[in-house]
């Protein structure tokens, strides 16, 4: 356990959903340190969201998570000392807009932070963590191009049968549209969804789909996607906020939709690993290990094992 | 193992029962063993300002108030036995410590497994005024540092520390699933002895059959599997030193009925809830 007098607070990074971040140096080590500040407010106790971060987070040692390193618990605040990170992929994408024009990232660095996202995600999963807030904000990347999962606020544990879920989750333009029509019962997969639209937002530099709220999103993805069928998806009737009187689309070519945003061909591999991540039934979406094991990746684990 | 996990699926889909409560009790009991004296009475002429309920009556309370999922009740067993292996054996306390050590393990359980859950200004609330809202912090923050934030419980721990509530659903598996399988040698059998073909062929098909039913029967008469689990619970007694009597209902379990009013204490219909789960 560490005090809060071992770190010098250096400038503010961030507010987080419950938190502020701060930057911080180890006086001991001499080494820097992100420090999210999370206010108690006696009312509530501490805040589930930190419970959870924590005591998920204390057990996840894997290069593309962040680490925590510690917790100092008072009685008016709660600090939880983090590795540092550079940046994250939101602003990084946003400093790279020329002028009002979004540019994505060059194929070869969406490759790598796709991969490594999928790394840590599949140590996640491996764990029985979701993640349950996979957006760029949430991806911290640092100079050596390291990408690491971070802000577990709304993580959880599954696997032991439990209470149902909660579909308020994940932000609107990341989230599944299983969940968007009201599931709770849903599983790793949700986080795969959210991986897909990363990585179309990599490309383009835009979000897939940004919708203002849980109809128009659902929209914004059946405009592209297609609505679900029921010989694609048989259990999609049965959600609870199943629209049978949706207006019918038919799926568009995604590569129609993103390659205008980007001067690099997407190649079929590209398409079909996306098309793979982005799968309305969530049954049909590929994990995180067979994600890492797609021709798209070829280069990367042909070199690792 | 298998059996256990059926079991458990079946435990914590069922209402809070009257013998969950017990356990409760006996096992928060069992986290201080020595300090388990009967509250003081009242000095004579004082008033009874939120006088300390008995610890059964208090965990009554706070089901009925809270409707408390059963899952998020029984995982915090996971946390108070977790809580006995990490506090020394003569550990005491004030006699409102059991009840803290209950209230706080509840908290946490439902903070973590909930994705919501009430502020501890509503849970102050459910102490009937037991506690403060900053008596109920402060137990939060000593709990988690003691447990170092570990909160993760896996099936394996909940099977473990749950094994004198899932061996009846599990005897009754065992039986039904035994029933279901003697009726179907049943009538395989009939088959057989309907099936009048060439006697060189039947005689075949009867090798065949007899065969197939010693290894039916060596597997799903199951004696096997009912002495491993009652070595198993002998062994599971010895480690956690379980009473006999955590099954039966006590007086003990009467006297407090009077706060059970809206606690389902409907028993196990048992093969409505297996069919409802695909057992």
């Amino acid at each position: 356990m560490s005090s809060s007098s071992q770190f010098k607070q250096l400038e503010k990074l961030g507010n987080g959903t419950y938190a502020t971040v701060y930057k911080g140096l180890n006086k001991t080590t001499g080494v820097y340190v992100a420090l999210k500040e999370v206010k108690l407010d006696s009312e509530e106790g501490t805040p589930s969201t930190a419970i959870r971060e924590i005591s998920l987070m204390k057990e996840l040692k894997h290069e593309n998570i962040v680490r925590l390193y510690d917790v100092i618990h008072t009685e008016n605040k709660l600090t939880l000392v983090f590795e540092f990170m550079d940046n994250d992929l939101k602003k990084y994408m946003d400093s790279r807009t020329v002028g009002n024009t979004p540019r994505g990232l060059e194929l070869n660095l969406v490759k790598y932070f796709q991969w490594q996202l999928l790394q840590g995600l599949a140590f996640c999963h491996e764990n029985k963590i979701l993640h349950r807030d996979l957006k760029p904000q949430n991806l911290l990347i640092n100079k050596k191009g390291q990408l690491k999962l971070g802000d577990f606020g709304l993580a959880r544990a599954f696997g032991i049968p439990v209470n149902t879920f909660s579909s308020e989750v994940v932000t609107l333009w990341y989230r599944a549209p299983d969940v968007l029509m009201g599931s709770r019962t849903y599983s790793t997969s949700i986080d795969i969804w959210s991986c897909g639209c990363i990585l179309a937002e990599m490309i383009t530099g835009k979000p897939l789909f940004p919708g203002t709220n849980d109809e128009e999103q659902l929209k914004l993805i059946f405009d592209v996607m297609g609505t679900p069928s029921e010989s694609l998806w048989p259990t999609v009737t049965k959600l609870p906020k199943y629209n049978p009187n949706v207006q019918q689309r038919t799926p568009r070519d995604l590569r129609q939709v993103l390659q205008p945003h980007t001067k690099e061909p997407l190649d079929g591999n590209l398409m079909d690993f996306l098309h793979g991540l982005l799968q309305l039934n969530p049954d049909m979406r590929l994990s995180a290990k067979q994600a890492l094991h797609h021709p798209w990746f070829a280069e990367y684990y042909q070199h690792t094992s | 193992m298998c059996e256990y996990s059926k079991a458990l699926h079946i435990l914590l889909k069922s209402p809070v029962t009257d013998d969950i409560i017990k356990f409760l009790t006996d096992t928060t009991l069992r986290v201080l063993p020595s300090s388990n004296y009967p509250t003081p009475p009242c000095s004579p002429g004082g008033k009874p300002v939120a006088r300390l309920p008995s610890l059964m009556t208090f965990i009554t309370r706070l089901v009925r108030y809270t409707n408390v999922y059963t899952p998020t009740l029984l995982t915090a067993v996971c946390y108070l036995n977790k809580l006995k292996r990490i506090l020394p054996k003569d550990a005491t306390g004030l006699p409102s410590t059991i009840h803290r050590i209950f209230l706080a393990c509840l908290i946490l359980s439902a903070k973590f497994h909930n994705d919501s859950s009430p502020l501890n200004k509503h849970w102050a609330k459910y102490t009937d005024g037991l506690f403060t809202l900053e008596d109920i912090n402060l137990m939060e923050r000593q709990l988690l540092q003691l447990l170092n934030w570990d909160l993760r419980v896996d099936t394996e721990d909940l099977i473990l520390d749950l094994q004198p509530l899932l061996e009846p659903i599990k005897q009754d598996l065992v039986r039904s699933s035994d029933q279901r399988k003697r009726v179907g040698m049943m009538m395989a059998m009939n088959k057989r002895a309907s099936a009048g073909t060439s006697p060189k062929a039947s005689n075949n098909r009867f090798k065949l059959y007899e065969k197939q039913r010693n290894v039916s029967i060596a597997s799903d008469l199951s004696s096997a599997t009912l002495v491993d689990s009652s070595n198993d619970l002998r062994r599971l007694k010895d480690v956690t030193n379980i009473p006999n009597s955590t099954r039966t209902t006590s007086n003990y379990v009467k006297s407090v009925e009077r706060w059970n009013d809206n606690v389902n204490r409907q028993s196990w219909d048992l093969e409505q809830i297996m069919s409802q789960h695909g057992f």
